[in-house]
């Protein structure tokens, strides 16, 4: 008996989004864990091409203080 | 021509005339590079995501314009940062041209960012969005 997984698709591809502003810190929450580290592309499903533009879009963000670099919970 | 988007953050306890002060100066600074200035607006008040000189807030401020003298934009890029009156900036090269933003009024948006029961609608909002995203 084989596990059935489910199958992930490309965030992007769905919603026919084609360019990632890093200003749009909601969207770019769905790719960072509780920590705030950048999740894998074999977690999310999202395709290489986008994965990339993700990657960037997160770390200018980080850059300009919208998203952290780490997240311990703490204040 | 190339167009450019800086991102930049003053002190949040700033009042509206010394806000207006900044943006004139960098206004100014902006033009001596042979730039046009085609937005320049005030993103609002946001809580930063880890603390940069001891601030917990900060007031965003976007600008977009048309790249004019490199080498007085470098310039402008390094002015910028030396002296103290942003916080942190971030220059950045975009495709397109960008649209025309209107200038929302300055106070309307503070008190939304400001108002504790939007954020926790925000914040349960995001959550579920991450429940449905579902990661096994």
């Amino acid at each position: 008996m084989a596990f059935q997984t489910k199958r992930k698709y490309c965030f992007f591809k769905e919603n026919n989004i084609t360019e990632i502003d890093y200003k749009d810190v909601k969207l770019l929450k769905r790719f960072i864990n509780d920590n705030g580290k950048i999740m894998p592309r074999r977690v999310t499903g999202t395709s290489a091409k986008m994965h990339r533009k993700v990657v960037s879009a997160i770390k200018r963000a980080r850059t300009i203080g919208l998203m952290p670099f780490i997240d311990n919970g703490s204040e | 021509m190339r167009y450019y988007e800086i991102l930049y953050i003053v002190n949040p306890n700033f009042e509206k005339k010394k806000l207006d002060e900044t943006m004139k100066e960098i206004d100014n600074r902006l033009t001596k590079t042979k730039s046009k200035i085609i937005n320049h607006i005030i993103w609002g008040k946001k809580r930063l995501a880890y603390p940069i000189q001891g601030h917990k807030y900060g007031t965003y401020i976007l600008v977009h314009y048309k790249g004019g003298d490199k080498d007085k934009l470098d310039e402008f890029d390094s002015w910028l940062k030396l002296g103290d009156l942003v916080i942190r900036h971030m220059i950045v090269r975009i495709d397109k041209e960008p649209d025309v933003l209107e200038k929302v009024d300055n106070e309307s948006p503070k008190e939304k960012e400001l108002d504790p029961k939007s954020d926790k609608d925000k914040i349960s909002k995001e959550k579920n969005d991450e429940e449905t995203v579902g990661v096994e």
